[in-house]
């Protein structure tokens, strides 16, 4: 297991979640082995070995914004409610942990509270996150952990601005020096992909490599595809975007065999874009500024509807890309994104992510993904920059 | 009391007495129902032989049945196999849990033997035992169909009656408490049948938290391609895994001497759908409806029943599979069991069964003429019987499913943990190692499996006790199940303290199993797999499993366990530590 805590530590590092020196491991297998920064691998041993679980991670998040949700929070509150739906689905409510509340030794607490959720969130130490059958699960939990504060945070602070003492300047510096800008510059596709496996296969694979090295999104968050005669080539379930090899299913057109039962949860949202658009590739991904844009709606004041994520019928706009509501997997999602994506080549699911095509190859649809994130992340900065105005 | 009932019915077939007795609150929040109940209930019974008369045999539903809850109207069948000799239990679902709960009751507790046969009747105005003569010798068909005007039937067929010991008992529906043979002790015991009548309600403590985990779990379902995917069991039930198995070369074929079947492809799930009209069906309240039946509403085979009525024994006809499915219900066999047995029987002999005798067989197996005589005792003591006892794949005298220890380390390893025996449910490493859920994890590899394979018991023990079905887990997790369980019960219940019952139950199983002479020298695999390569195929090469290291593993597993280097308790009472 010592490889996969040296594995998963360096993703923390590469997609820059946690700061190099706060990042510990805690895994059990008939012994205990911690590894990482000493004061976080104490606490991770100290609470995994509380937990019937394989695995556990504590590390400090590379930007403040989980602690700011817990200083903003009201006295009675004790947990975070991701508004994403990706995440919401899989983690229900983050629980927190307030720097007063700590005891000397935190260990039993944090092992009651994640005993009922996956991660938790601890004042001035960080999030900590636990994997039951894997060490890459504790790795997938913090990830969702951090995408899920970072979509919260900067929600709020659109939605109610700056509240505590060197917030702003976090903030600020989060925008100019943690944020990197986003581009396809540079990078190789196969302009036109060709109906043979072998390429197909690779070029999958490298696109994944290129979402994740490129931030458009964290390694867990999406899925790829491309249609090749009367196959779909699709990532499965549960694959990460940068280790696609080995992860990608050929699924007949017609359901003559269920070998593509281990493909992503998005396979019948695939399959229907390619019957009424004519794409050759498809590419999903969850960008965090797109989720946070897909939010927003100027109606929800006098909209009868609640459960916007996937009751909302209406088709809304982001600088030309149609955003629409629905459920992962059997639910919504593949009936509504299907007709609106064809025009401009990508759409939006609320709360989710980014849906793009590419009509003969992967260039043209990672290049709108850039775009549709670009896009969001400078309206989201121009409403920030008006509300203080 | 909110979730539990609170009583079980006691009957007491020698004195033909039917009494409803009270189950203390503690023993229910700490075995929750199903099969932890039933295995807490046989701690004064485990030592007995599984033909003794005092021997109980318990039907147990859980906190969940009753109430809305995804895939809850089950119950768990627990008493002491005659195949295996080990404490037994069994899932199953259909519509008789429902009734049963309905019923007022948590349990049924059933001791005894009747001196002529009898069928049993539950209704909330009135339990009673009734004369069965008349039907005894039916076939399972025609029992419900005499019995159903009093409610859900379950009964067993003549393999029950004649002692086969993997004999099933089977739900009227057309689900079946399965391969350990308590259908042989229900019929030893003189108890043909169970009907039960019950419409009441089970209360939810809290209902508006109910129905946010409610939701929750249907969430999580949805977005879970194996559940709701169009590739997934709720559109082609659990044959969507012969594709799927074949192509990662691990579908036991011929007695497990390779691992590949070229003519799978006609009992696929698409295959069966096309050739058999399949439709949906399942358990009662179940959103999945995994079940299948032809157009005319005959229940289709599932995927270890086409594997091992295919592959396992060379066929590739699917209509023969299906009769052999249909036959094997008829007659109260279990299918895993009879197909490995004659898969085994037709290597001794030096020739595999075809179509038509694997058809005449069953009969025979059924009423014990001729060779099914000994062919009635399973693949284990066959073997033996025909000097070749290597050629039973069996761990703990129960057949292997359709899941090939060699392209799975950590099946490999959970088929000997097991304490049923060779059973691919206590830990269903499938899920992570094929199915990649929650997460994947490396199939060839032995690493970290010790500690996945002992969570994982844990987990499907509180599963098998809440009781919903192991399907509802390739999408949710106890995290959501725990919170209906809270909102149900309104007691709290989490992940952990969960898997903390899991642990106590599989640990008074291990327990009961060691006090009846199980040890470490039962806990490995028939020598075929550490000396045997699978078939190779399309890049992936299935080599022997390395015998040191599956020992070293199974060493590890006994640490993490608490157990001894022989697996045994070292002289702990555990029994006097629980409650």
């Amino acid at each position: 297991m010592r490889d996969q805590i040296t594995k998963y530590t360096g993703k923390l590092l590469a997609d820059r979640s946690a700061c190099a020196d706060g990042i510990a491991f805690a895994a059990q297998d008939d012994v205990l082995i911690t590894a990482g920064a000493p004061e976080l691998a104490a606490l991770a041993g100290g609470t995994l070995s509380r937990l019937n679980s394989l695995a556990l991670v504590a590390a400090r998040p590379s930007l403040p914004f989980a602690d700011f949700l817990i200083a903003r929070a009201g006295q009675g509150e004790e947990c975070i409610v991701p508004q994403d739906t990706e995440t919401r689905t899989f983690l229900h409510d983050i629980p927190f942990l307030r720097r007063q509340d700590l005891p000397d030794d935190p260990g039993p607490l944090l092992a009651r509270l994640l005993g009922t959720r996956k991660g938790v969130i601890v004042e001035g130490i960080g999030i900590v996150a636990v994997g039951a059958i894997t060490v890459e699960q504790a790795f997938i939990n913090y990830s969702s952990v951090f995408h899920s504060t970072f979509v919260k945070y900067l929600q709020d602070v659109l939605a109610d601005g700056f509240r505590l003492p060197g917030e702003r300047e976090a903030f600020d510096s989060f925008r100019r020096q943690w944020l990197r800008p986003l581009s396809a510059t540079g990078l190789d596709f196969i302009p036109a992909l060709s109906q043979e496996k072998e390429e197909i296969l690779a070029e999958i694979e490298r696109v994944g490599r290129y979402t994740v090295e490129r931030g458009l999104v964290d390694s867990f968050f999406g899925n790829i595809s491309a249609v090749a005669g009367e196959l779909i080539y699709i990532s499965q379930t549960a694959a990460s975007l940068d280790e696609l090899r080995g992860c990608i299913d050929p699924v007949p057109a017609d359901n003559s065999s269920t070998t593509g039962i281990t493909a992503s949860s998005e396979l019948l949202a695939h399959r229907k874009i390619y019957e009424q658009t004519g794409a050759r590739v498809i590419l999903h991904g969850h960008p965090k500024f797109s989720v946070v844009m897909s939010m927003l709606c100027d109606r929800k004041a006098e909209c009868a509807i609640k459960d916007c994520w996937k009751d909302c019928p209406h088709v809304r706009e982001l600088g030309g890309t149609p955003v629409v509501a629905g459920e992962i997997g059997a639910g919504g999602l593949a009936k509504r994104v299907p007709p609106v994506i064809g025009a401009g080549g990508s759409a939006i699911v609320y709360g989710h992510g980014v849906f793009t095509l590419g009509r003969e190859g992967f260039g043209e649809a990672f290049a709108a993904m850039v775009d549709v994130e670009n896009f969001c992340r400078d309206e989201y900065f121009r409403r920030v920059d008006g509300a203080k105005g | 009391m909110f979730g539990w009932t609170g009583k079980l019915l006691h009957v007491d077939l020698t004195r033909g007495t039917c009494e409803r007795r009270e189950i203390p609150a503690d023993i229910l929040h700490a075995y929750l129902g199903g099969r932890g109940l039933g295995v807490r209930l046989m701690r004064d019974y485990f030592r007995l032989g599984p033909f003794e008369p005092d021997l109980p045999l318990i039907f147990a539903v859980g906190p969940l049945c009753g109430t809305n809850s995804p895939t809850a109207a089950r119950l768990a069948c627990v008493s002491r196999s005659p195949l295996t000799g080990t404490i037994y239990d069994c899932s199953a679902g259909g519509r008789f849990a429902w009734r049963l709960k309905g019923a007022g009751l948590d349990a049924l507790f059933i001791t005894g033997k009747s001196p002529h046969p009898v069928f049993l009747s539950v209704d909330p105005a009135r339990d009673e035992l009734h004369p069965a003569q008349s039907l005894w010798g039916k076939g399972v068909k025609e029992t419900v169909a005499a019995l159903s005007e009093r409610g859900s039937v379950t009964t067993i067929g003549p393999a029950g009656e004649h002692g086969v010991l993997f004999a099933n008992i089977m739900m009227g529906e057309g689900n079946s408490i399965g391969r350990g043979g308590l259908g042989a002790v229900m019929g030893a015991k003189g108890l043909k049948a169970i009907t039960v009548q019950g419409d009441g309600v089970t209360g939810v403590a809290d209902k508006e938290r109910f129905e946010a985990a409610r939701a929750d779990v249907m969430r999580l379902f949805r977005a879970s391609p194996v559940i709701f995917g169009e590739l997934g069991i709720a559109e082609y039930g659990t044959p969507a895994l012969v594709d799927l198995m074949a192509q990662r070369r691990m579908a036991p074929t011929e007695n497990f001497r390779s691992t590949f079947f070229a003519e799978s492809g006609n009992y696929s799930g698409p295959a069966i759908r096309k050739e058999c009209g399949a439709k949906k069906e399942g358990c009662y309240g179940c959103p999945i409806q995994c079940k299948k039946a032809s157009a005319a509403g005959e229940p289709l085979p599932e995927y270890e029943t086409v594997n091992h009525f295919g592959a396992l024994n060379g066929i590739s006809d699917l209509h023969a599979i299906v009769k052999a499915n249909s036959l094997c219900n008829e007659l109260g066999l279990d299918t895993i069991s009879a197909a490995a047995t004659l898969s085994a029987f037709g290597e001794a002999r030096g020739r595999f069964p075809d179509a038509a005798e694997v058809a005449s067989l069953l009969a025979d197996i059924a009423y014990r003429h001729d060779q099914g005589e000994l062919l009635s005792l399973g693949s284990r003591r066959v073997a033996e019987i025909m000097g070749k006892p290597e050629l039973s794949m069996s761990v703990k005298s129960l057949e292997l499913p359709a899941y090939d220890p060699r392209g799975a380390y950590g099946m490999a390893l959970a088929y000997v943990t097991s304490n049923r025996g060779g059973c691919h449910l206590r830990a269903y490493p499938i899920s992570h190692e094929i199915l990649r859920k929650p997460v994947p994890t490396d199939r060839f590899s032995f690493s970290g499996k010790a500690r996945i394979i002992k969570i994982a018991e844990d987990v499907n023990a509180a599963v098998d006790s809440l009781v919903a079905c192991k399907f509802a887990f390739f999408g949710a997790t106890l995290e959501e199940y725990g919170e209906l369980l809270s909102a149900v019960t309104g007691v709290e219940y989490g992940p952990e303290s969960l898997k903390a019952i899991g642990d106590r139950i599989y640990l008074t199983e291990r327990y009961y199993n060691c006090a009846n002479g199980f040890s470490h020298a039962h806990d490995t695999l028939p020598q075929r797999f550490f000396e045997e390569a699978g078939s190779a195929g399309e890049g992936i090469e299935v080599p022997p499993i390395d015998r040191v290291r599956f020992e070293e593993e199974l060493q590890k597993y006994y640490r993490i366990r608490g157990l001894d280097a022989e697996g045994g308790f070292g002289g702990r009472n555990l029994l006097a530590e629980l409650p």
